[in-house]
């Protein structure tokens, strides 16, 4: 081997060593890309396995436990990005709604991005569905300044936010930011970020559907509910029932307090009723006087009242009453009354979704004052009915009520006159003037008790319901229609049942009842043709439910064709009769959830009679 | 005229009235009977001195007006006085027009009832000599045979004897001698007198 060659090789394998060093560098250099390729490759792929597990993850929550898993998620991809902070504020329309928040433990909340005073041109742009993005602060352009100033003052340093939309509308921001440092969110960061905010947003719609639904659901049992509560409540039940519904529908909204105001028909006065007794609608005037013109009022803070509205702004303040909504309760074009409810929340105070409910709920209680109104009419023209009817029938009783109270008058008179002629005497007898005096009180008395009978006859007064024995009530009549009966010649009988169950009624108006059906029976058995005067009153158990009184007269009978119409107002066949007495009793029976007929006896005379349901249980 | 007190009856349903006013007629004097029905009142016997009846107008059984009807039917003479305490005018006319002394509203004045009793009892008394004197005058004509009955009656219708003798188909002297008998058995001073005497007793004169 020359030197030459020998110079040759060994040129050779210096090329060859420098080659296999070029080689090895080369190769060394491509590993340690690779491995940083690797290395940011892996750790894109566990980032993407993060996003994924989330975002499976997030399909199996239930509704209620959705807001805790997207906590969790911005905790854990927060972490994973190493950046302070991460939040997602809901978004509702009319305000904000829930936010979920996630910090580095020692940093103060930062406000709402979508808070169009502080962040004026991050909002706008998040409202077009734009990412918002910056590095550092002057990346900002400079119609921010609002929005630069605000992130200044809470130290965000750089920040991402996303809006959170599936499909619809936006339902609100995703926001991930830096405190301690800039850091970058580039494309690849964001693209993966939008892929979460997805996830996000369709776990939010899910929720609020849910929500919604059930919402819903619990919105419709508690309409059915007031609506029959409601559709069947008589006048004397108003008051009760309208604070139970107060109660369901505050429990419902979950506000604190509710009231239901009723204005008269004339508008002059007022009414309500309302949960912890607060709302007095004197105390509130302005409140009152929009209600009336049919306007809505909500009051979110004291601010809002106007200068006319001070009267209200000392209530507010005296009540400590929080931001209140009210609605006005319209029956067609009428104001009846409106709906109050307070400590709604500033936010939810303006909400759609509450006004369409509160709209629903108003009608069901429009509908609640307006029955009321018409049943009080209804009522007091049952009354005024009944009070004619006590009237004339009085007039027609007064012969004997006369003799009744003069009896006793007479002995009274009498008593007193031939004491003073014992005392004029020489020798007064004692024991002969204590008697008499005796005497003369319990006459006293017995005249008494006659006007009280009868007060208790005419007074006009409200159904009293009370647990009642049939048996004395037709009694008590009979006492009463005893002398009527004699001067008539009438002779007057009771059959009454031993085993009689009680039943709940109006003492007086059922007796009314019994007096007219009596009276009745007397004319009847005053025409030409009538029978031989006699007239029985019975009372008798109907079934296992119900207790029939029956007055069987011996009278000129019912002709056929007036069977129909003798129970109706104002039909008679008496040329003195007003046609009140049947058409009345068949008010106050119907009133007391009875039935009332007539039949022709078989042997001449007709029955009137009327069943009542036996039992002293409270009726609906 | 008379020494006993005159007898009040009371009949009244009501038991408180008819102790007061017991009381009270006792206190003034008079002698009380009390009836809580008009039928045991028109069940007692005939009471011959002076007396009257304080009726209630309403009551059960029996109305005042029907013991008022039932006592004029069986001729009984009784002075009334009635009492109520709810006047209606049908009934006064009816009761008065029958005869009753007087009707009072319940409750009665003592002076109003006492006046009214005592104008009952003056009324009974009066129409009570009444009666005696037509009993005398109907016992005497009953002491007239047959004849001097006719004759009776003829003279009393003003018929001169020479009609009565031809009505009769008998001689005036007859006729002169019974008209003398009846003048005589009648206690009459004159034609005049008996005139009068068969007025007041009702004799009903047989025109055969």
């Amino acid at each position: 081997m020359s030197w030459e060659t020998q110079r040759l090789v060994a040129a050779a394998a210096l090329t060859l060593i420098v080659a296999e060093t070029a080689v090895i560098v080369w190769l060394l250099l491509r590993r340690t890309v690779r491995r940083r390729t690797r290395l940011v490759l892996e750790e894109r792929l566990r980032f993407e396995a993060l996003l994924a597990e989330l975002s499976a993850g997030l399909i199996h929550v239930a509704a209620g436990d959705i807001d805790a898993a997207l906590e969790r998620a911005l905790q854990q991809v927060g972490t994973f990005l190493g950046v302070d902070r991460g939040n997602v504020d809901e978004y509702v329309a009319g305000g904000p709604g829930v936010r979920i928040a996630w910090a580095l433990p020692g940093l103060e909340e930062s406000p709402r991005v979508m808070d169009a005073d502080q962040f004026p041109w991050a909002a706008e742009r998040l409202r077009r569905g734009e990412v918002v993005r910056f590095t550092r602060k002057d990346e900002l352009p400079a119609e921010a300044v609002i929005d630069r100033a605000s992130y200044e003052r809470v130290g965000t340093r750089s920040k991402v936010s996303l809006p959170l939309r599936a499909g619809g509308p936006m339902l609100g921001v995703l926001s991930f930011g830096s405190v301690r440092a800039e850091r970058a969110w580039p494309d690849g960061l964001v693209e993966r970020l939008r892929l979460l905010s997805e996830a996000f947003a369709s776990a939010l719609e899910r929720k609020r559907m849910e929500l919604s639904l059930a919402a819903r659901l619990r919105f419709e049992t508690l309409l059915a509910t007031l609506t029959a509560t409601f559709s069947d409540l008589s006048a004397a039940d108003f008051d009760r029932e309208v604070q139970r519904a107060l109660h369901r529908v505050v429990d419902f909204l979950g506000v604190d307090r509710g009231s239901l105001i009723e204005f008269s028909r004339d508008r002059r006065t007022t009414r309500s009723w309302a949960i912890e007794e607060w709302m007095d609608v004197g105390e509130f005037p302005w409140m009152a006087a929009r209600l009336q013109r049919g306007e809505v009022v909500s009051v979110s803070q004291l601010e809002e009242l106007p200068d006319e509205a001070a009267v209200d702004r000392r209530s507010y303040l005296a009540h400590r009453v929080k931001p209140q909504v009210a609605v006005p309760l319209l029956v067609g074009r009428t104001v009846v009354g409106g709906l109050v409810f307070s400590t709604v929340g500033a936010d939810r105070a303006k909400s759609d979704e509450l006004m369409r409910q509160l709209t629903v709920l108003g009608e069901v209680f429009a509908n609640a004052l307006s029955r009321k109104q018409g049943e009080l009419e209804a009522q007091r023209l049952r009354r005024d009915l009944t009070h004619i009817g006590r009237v004339s029938a009085m007039g027609e009783l007064t012969a004997s009520l006369a003799h009744e109270l003069n009896q006793p008058l007479t002995a009274i008179l009498s008593n007193a006159q031939a004491a003073q002629r014992f005392l004029a005497a020489d020798v007064v007898n004692l024991e002969e003037i204590r008697e008499i005096l005796g005497d003369i009180v319990a006459d006293d008395k017995r005249a008494g008790e006659v006007i009280h009978r009868l007060r208790a006859l005419i007074k006009k007064g409200d159904l009293e319901p009370t647990s009642l024995d049939l048996n004395d009530v037709v009694g008590e009549v009979a006492r009463l229609m005893r002398s009527d009966a004699t001067l008539r010649s009438v002779s007057m009988s009771l059959e009454l049942a031993a085993d009689l169950p009680r039943v709940r009624g109006d003492r007086v108006q059922l007796q009314q009842v019994v007096l007219n059906l009596v009276l009745n029976g007397f004319e009847a058995m005053r025409e030409p043709g009538a029978g031989d005067g006699t007239l029985i009153i019975r009372t008798a158990r109907e079934g296992a439910a119900a207790v029939a009184i029956a007055v069987e007269d011996s009278g000129i009978g019912i002709d056929e064709k007036d069977a129909d119409r003798m129970f109706q107002p104002l039909y008679t066949t008496k040329a003195e009769g007003l046609g009140m007495g049947l058409a009345i009793a068949r008010t106050i029976i119907d009133a007391h959830g009875g039935r009332i007929g007539a039949a022709n006896n078989p042997r001449g005379g007709a029955t009137f009679s009327f069943t009542l349901p036996a039992g002293t249980e409270d009726r609906p | 005229m008379i020494a006993v007190a005159p007898l009040v009856f009371v009949v009244d349903d009501d038991p408180s009235v008819r102790k007061s006013l017991t009381r009270l007629l006792e206190s003034a004097g008079y002698v009380v009977e009390a009836f809580a029905a008009a039928r045991e009142f028109l069940a007692r016997e005939r009471y011959a001195g002076p007396c009257c009846l304080v009726l209630d107008v309403r009551m059960p059984g029996l109305s005042g007006l029907d013991v008022q009807q039932t006592l004029a039917a069986a001729g009984r003479r009784m002075s009334i006085i009635f009492a109520t305490g709810h006047v209606d005018v049908p009934m006064s006319v009816k009761a008065m027009k029958n005869g009753a002394v007087d009707l009072l509203t319940k409750p009665v004045d003592e002076k109003d009832l006492l006046a009214a009793i005592e104008r009952a009892v003056a009324q009974d008394v009066r129409e009570r000599g009444e009666e005696v004197r037509v009993a005398d005058i109907l016992e005497r004509v009953k002491t007239l045979t047959a004849r001097e009955t006719e004759v009776f009656a003829l003279v009393v219708t003003g018929m001169l004897n020479k009609q009565i003798a031809s009505a009769l188909g008998i001689g005036e002297k007859t006729v002169k001698v019974h008209r003398a008998r009846v003048m005589e058995k009648m206690r009459a001073g004159s034609v005049a007198e008996l005139v009068r005497l068969a007025d007041q007793a009702g004799v009903i004169v047989p025109t055969s």
